[in-house]
């Protein structure tokens, strides 16, 4: 089934078990945020909010709606018990099958329109998600959506917005770790301090958000992925007060001008489980704002794993890494991005020794992140054999590359003060695969598990009587 | 009745206090606006009187200062003034 909105991603949610409806008025001011956030770090149900203090009847929020991989397959149409490896080779299936958008003329976003001195941002119940953090974040879980003046691409991504006052919110668009966005903004408009046009989508439907959070390659319009993922078009209708296109089922649109005013934003608690310091983003000012009757806002609470964020990054940042280091010949069985690492870590499988592949690595995967490379008898998607490999293969003295003078991320919660000023921080591999010269028989030693030194024969005879000798 | 405000400095240390100063202050009056945030000027001092409007200090990473100091709005300054 392909969800044309959330609405309809939510009534399917409630068949399997995988969303709680919370009757009693809650609180938006931190309360939403913790029960989002112990549901997270319990891998518990999303969280659907049908009172709101402060806010009329009708008015929802939307918590953590793919924060499990239960979810994001059922989003996909598949059964909630698909395993990560199948969501990462369906993701990849679909992604090499994009479907371009429709534009509709009639939409479901349009049942209400806010213009100018109407728009009032505090209609909506924005929620104060972590104590301490700089503001109300309308957006945490949505989509920019921002046009390359120069060509037809149009890009979605996923970048935190909050409030300000009632008709402005700070857009995270930094030079210090630039996304797609903020290529476009600070290279065509900023440096004439030129506004630019902006939409953002909060509530789009299930796969067009998970398109529009995922990192596809530079210049690549997400809809079109959005569209191969849902296997359909996304329907897209033209914004009240410029021409960008938006999803027509979104919950709540938001639309006006990036404006060249750089201010403080933040802080906030962040996808990698820790909230740093304040920023300096520039502002939007909002123009318009459209909606459908009885809105609901989404909202992801980014913090300690897992969440959103990092389930959507273990499936496309492991394919996009997969596929990279495919297309430099390394021999790479499988990558996986576990989340409870926070995506700070990279787990890869290989043919063969790692030992030979460091160098390759080190040039070609990018970022600050820690690779762990295993042998291919080593289940990436398992844990316990991830950390076993590391443990007992990883040589202390011959086995860990530190690679300087790379790309941090501006939110490594490691960087020094001079390494965020700088943006340049460090990578580390390590290697936990056998040596190249080690022979199979007389040098590598041999796993003892059930799967590798049982002869199949009597594998069988105990999997045979496994129940019958008491065992569940 | 004496309103609430916050606002966030790199150290409590540079928080200045007087007449004149100029901060980014958000407004804690309960209900849907809370958090607003405005540009002011305003007298700040370290001691907080039961009928003067208080400010909270947030530090950079949010923690919140224990001491209270009171406020004096004179002034706005608009949306987003320069610095």
């Amino acid at each position: 089934m392909i969800f044309e909105d959330n609405r309809q991603f939510i009534e399917v949610l409630a068949k399997t078990g995988d969303v709680v409806r919370v009757k009693r008025t809650v609180d938006w001011d931190l309360e939403a945020g913790a029960i989002v956030a112990r549901a997270n770090e319990a891998k518990g149900p999303a969280v659907l909010f049908e009172q709101i203090k402060d806010y009329p009847s009708g008015y929802r929020l939307f918590g953590s709606p793919l924060g499990t991989y239960r979810r994001l397959a059922i989003a996909l149409g598949l059964d909630a018990d698909t395993s990560p490896k199948t969501l990462q080779n369906e993701f990849e299936r679909r992604t090499e099958s994009p479907i371009r958008p429709v534009v509709v003329k009639d939409a479901p976003c349009k049942q209400n329109v806010l213009l100018r001195e109407e728009v009032d941002l505090y209609r909506f119940p924005a929620p104060m998600v972590h104590d301490g953090d700089g503001g109300r974040y309308i957006g945490t879980w949505h989509m920019v959506i921002m046009k390359d003046p120069d060509s037809d691409w149009v890009n979605w991504g996923m970048y935190r917005l909050m409030v300000h006052n009632k008709n402005h919110v700070g857009v995270y668009l930094t030079l210090a770790n630039p996304n797609q966005g903020a290529r476009l903004f600070f290279r065509h408009y900023f440096p004439n301090r030129e506004p630019m046009p902006v939409a953002i989508a909060i509530g789009a439907d299930p796969l067009s958000s998970f398109a529009a959070a995922c990192r596809f390659r530079a210049r690549q319009s997400e809809v079109d992925y959005a569209g191969g993922l849902r296997g359909k078009p996304v329907e897209l209708v033209k914004c009240e007060t410029n021409d960008l296109l938006v999803p027509a089922h979104s919950e709540v649109i938001l639309e006006g001008m990036i404006l060249p005013t750089i201010v403080d934003e933040g802080p906030f608690g962040e996808a990698l489980g820790y909230r740093h310091g304040m920023e300096r983003f520039p502002v939007m000012r909002v123009d318009a704002i459209t909606y459908r009757d009885n809105p609901m806002l989404t909202m992801t609470c980014m913090g300690m794993p897992v969440h959103d964020s990092h389930i959507v990054e273990s499936i496309s940042g492991s394919v996009n890494i997969k596929k990279r280091l495919r297309s430099e010949g390394i021999p790479v069985q499988d990558v996986f991005l576990p989340p409870e690492m926070s995506l700070y870590a990279a787990v890869i499988s290989v043919q063969g020794s790692g030992s030979n592949l460091q160098e390759q690595l080190a040039e070609t995967v990018m970022g600050d992140l820690k690779f762990l490379v295993v042998n291919d008898d080593v289940d990436v998607f398992d844990l316990n054999q991830v950390l076993h490999a590391f443990a007992t293969k990883c040589h202390p003295g011959t086995g860990i590359s530190v690679v300087e003078h790379q790309h941090a991320a501006l939110l490594s919660p490691f960087l020094t003060k001079g390494e965020r000023a700088t943006g340049k921080g460090a990578r580390v591999i390590f290697d936990c695969t056998w040596p190249p010269g080690w022979s199979r028989e007389t040098d590598t030693p041999m796993r003892c598990s059930f799967k590798d030194v049982y002869p199949e024969e009597i594998r069988e005879r105990v999997l045979r009587n496994w129940m019958d000798d008491g065992f569940r | 009745m004496s309103k609430q405000y916050d606002t966030f400095v790199q150290s409590i240390e540079d928080l200045p206090t007087g007449e004149g100063v100029r901060l980014r202050v958000r407004d804690l009056t309960p209900g849907r606006c809370k958090y607003d945030v405005r540009y002011v000027e305003a007298t700040v001092t370290t001691s907080a009187l039961p009928e003067d409007d208080t400010l909270r200090i947030r530090g950079p990473k949010g923690y919140l200062y224990p001491q209270c100091y009171s406020i004096k709005i004179t002034g706005e300054l608009g949306e987003f003034p320069p610095e």
